[in-house]
């Protein structure tokens, strides 16, 4: 069975920007500052399943709890030692943004410094390297092609549950409601508010490390990806963690079928210009629907089209 | 005369600080006396560069009659050009003038057609949107070849082919210098007019503004405009002065993080602290380049990054201990009018040291 490589690229790309935008909206949803330093979480990531490849020697599926931990605490040193100092002096929220921007130049800086100190001491490709040869195979496809949306499955069905049914779930959706009534009721705020930025750093590390399987690893993939992931969060209203999945999806569908058939139709020039495209989504979900995917009234939106549709 | 290494160093300097601090300028107006988060700065310095890296070019190669295509055969139609303007200095200038100018509409029209998706949402989804544009401009540049010639990039002819090699890159400065200081005139000028109090009654609360019947948005986008056009003409000089221009080098670094790094190490809101905090910057990066030579071997990798790292930081401990900056924000004076004494009096012994240093 002979199937397109294009619709594993789709696949995978979809998966990994919905885990993109799960992370960088929980994040959001506690600070309220959009992080630009997100995408570099996942770089750090992509260089935890080369360095498991080459120095440990394991498959690159090992890197994942690894690359979980560092990126989630960088995350949240984000937030404890530079956002949360911010936020107590009453810095605005350009500051704290300008503050996160400054943290993904550092990010990027220690990265490319990473690399090439693995140049140096191991002599092994640190720049524009892949690890797609490490994969395991199944069923006559790469393994990533079914481990990437196994991973949203299992994490959507997992957060479901935490948020509606844990204890914790429904004291982090309160604390990111209403900040004072929950310190009122008891909840530790703060505490919360760590848990999600360890999660939201740590799901871009995880995504950075089964993203080193498909595609090229390289330190400055951060602003590459940024428009993506800004643009999946936002078309799912930002504020919505199944807004971030369904965002994701259907942005990273359309950035790789879409520039396929536009290829297709138009001629291969085009495919070099597919970071445009999130451009088109952002400026489209901000003129049509500014509250993304989440805001729209689906139910209201199919009465009022069955109306129509029984009145004419 | 030969210019020596240190005067060299100096002429160097003032060119990057006059374009610096146009750009700084206009990113002044629009974050630190309107508050508008432009994350995309380099979208409109970039675009002004690629005008003038494609227009003038082509306009010297029609009228002095040199064939080819441009971008194949850059090198050879520029060197010719630049032996044709040496005998038509007034048409080099005119043209000169003539490329900033659409160069500056150029930026005026984009500064609008971006900002509009977002102009009326909260901060942070302008903040993004205007981000997201900026980082598009280098995918422009590097793949559609006739702009910049792609990733090889294009070489510019000089406007001032006609004077002798030594003092070439003093005149240039020399007049980079003087194009800054008109921008610097201008905006002192629009924010001491009723323009600039009703930028900080936006910036300052928004709400009341609107009640007085003032539109926001479209004064919002309004600053945008005027501030994307000069940041384009900063661009256009740019490309001017370094005669070339090339994609990859307008990237969110150099022209979207550190002049927010500049305007913040100066002092928000404030056109006196704009000019100290390029001052010291462009000084500092300019000595690091310099010296950079001389670090090389001592670490295992690039030193280029370790600038970067620097320079996060500084920003970071900026933000942290001194987010008022070096010059802190003083009630404006009005156009002919005296200074309002009863200004915000933060800041302790640094300040009076400072005022007794600097007024």
């Amino acid at each position: 069975m002979a199937i397109d490589p294009i619709f594993s690229d789709a696949v995978i790309f979809a998966s990994l920007l919905s885990l993109l935008s799960i992370g960088l909206t929980l994040t959001y949803l506690t600070t309220r500052v959009p992080n630009f330093a997100h995408a570099s979480f996942a770089t750090i990531g992509v260089y935890m399943a080369l360095v498991a490849t080459h120095i440990w020697g394991v498959t690159p599926y090992a890197s994942i709890p690894v690359a979980f931990v560092v990126s989630g605490l960088v995350a949240v040193s984000l937030y404890v030692f530079i956002l949360k100092p911010l936020i107590r002096k009453g810095a605005s929220q350009a500051i704290l943004m300008i503050a996160t921007l400054a943290f993904d130049l550092i990010l990027i800086a220690g990265l490319n410094i990473f690399a090439d100190f693995v140049v140096q001491t191991f002599r092994i490709a640190s720049r524009e390297f892949t690890l797609r040869s490490y994969d395991a195979e199944l069923a006559g496809l790469p393994m990533i092609v079914f481990v990437a949306p196994a991973a949203i499955a299992v994490l959507s069905l997992t957060l479901y549950i935490v948020l509606k049914k844990t204890k914790f779930g429904i004291a982090m959706r309160a604390a990111t409601e209403n900040r004072d009534l929950s310190e009122t009721v008891g909840i530790n705020v703060n505490r919360i508010y760590v848990v999600s930025w360890m999660l939201g750093g740590g799901l871009a590390g995880v995504a950075g490390s089964l993203m080193a399987l498909w595609f090229q690893g390289d330190p400055n993939l951060g602003p590459l990806m940024i428009p993506s992931i800004f643009a999946a969060s936002i078309a799912g209203g930002f504020l919505s963690i199944y807004g971030a999945i369904a965002g994701g999806l259907l942005l990273g569908l359309t950035e790789v079928l879409g520039t396929r058939f536009l290829a297709g139709e138009f001629g291969s020039w085009l495919i070099a210009y597919r970071p445009l495209i999130p451009l088109v989504f952002i400026v489209a979900t901000l003129m049509l629907a500014p509250r993304g995917m989440a805001g729209i009234n689906w139910s209201g939106l199919g009465r009022r089209m069955r109306r129509h549709g029984s009145g004419e | 005369m030969v210019l020596e290494n240190e005067a060299i160093f100096l002429v160097d300097l003032l060119a990057i600080f006059a374009v610096y601090l146009i750009v700084n300028l206009s990113l002044n107006m629009e974050f630190g006396y309107t508050g508008i988060p432009n994350f995309g700065k380099v979208l409109a310095v970039g675009a002004g560069a690629f005008v003038a890296a494609s227009v003038p070019g082509r306009i010297f190669a029609a009228m002095a009659g040199v064939e080819g295509d441009y971008v194949l055969d850059n090198l050879a139609i520029v060197s010719q050009v630049n032996a044709w303007l040496v005998d038509n200095t007034g048409i080099g200038f005119a043209v000169f003038f003539l490329t900033l100018g659409i160069a500056a509409a150029v930026g005026g029209g984009l500064g609008i057609l971006t900002s509009y998706p977002a102009i009326r949402m909260r901060g942070d989804y302008l903040a993004i949107t205007l981000l997201a544009f900026g980082e598009s401009i280098r995918i422009i540049g590097n793949n559609f070849t006739p702009l910049v010639g792609g990733t090889l990039g294009v070489q510019l002819p000089d406007p001032l082919s006609f004077l002798p090699d030594e003092i070439r890159f003093s005149v240039a400065t020399l007049g980079l210098v003087l194009i800054a200081a008109a921008v610097f005139v201008f905006s002192e000028k629009m924010i001491r007019s009723p323009l600039g109090r009703l930028l900080r009654a936006v910036r300052d609360n928004e709400v009341a503004a609107e009640s007085l019947g003032k539109d926001t948005a479209r004064i919002r986008m309004k600053v945008i405009m005027i501030s994307a056009a000069l940041a384009a003409v900063g661009g256009a000089l740019y490309a001017f002065y370094v005669g070339g221009a090339i994609a990859f080098a307008y990237d969110r670094a150099s022209w979207t993080f550190w002049p927010f790094l500049m305007i913040l190490i100066g002092g928000l809101a404030n056109n006196k602290g704009v000019l100290f905090g390029t001052l010291i910057f462009v000084t500092v990066r300019k000595l690091i380049i310099f010296f950079k030579d001389s670090f090389e071997g001592l670490v295992p990798f690039d030193i280029i990054w370790l600038d970067f790292l620097l320079l996060g930081v500084i920003l970071l401990v900026i933000l942290q201990y001194r987010p008022q900056g070096l010059v802190v924000e003083k009630p404006t004076a009005t156009v002919g009018g005296g200074t309002g004494r009863a200004g915000k009096s933060r800041g302790g012994a640094g300040r009076r040291l400072f005022n007794l240093l600097f007024r």
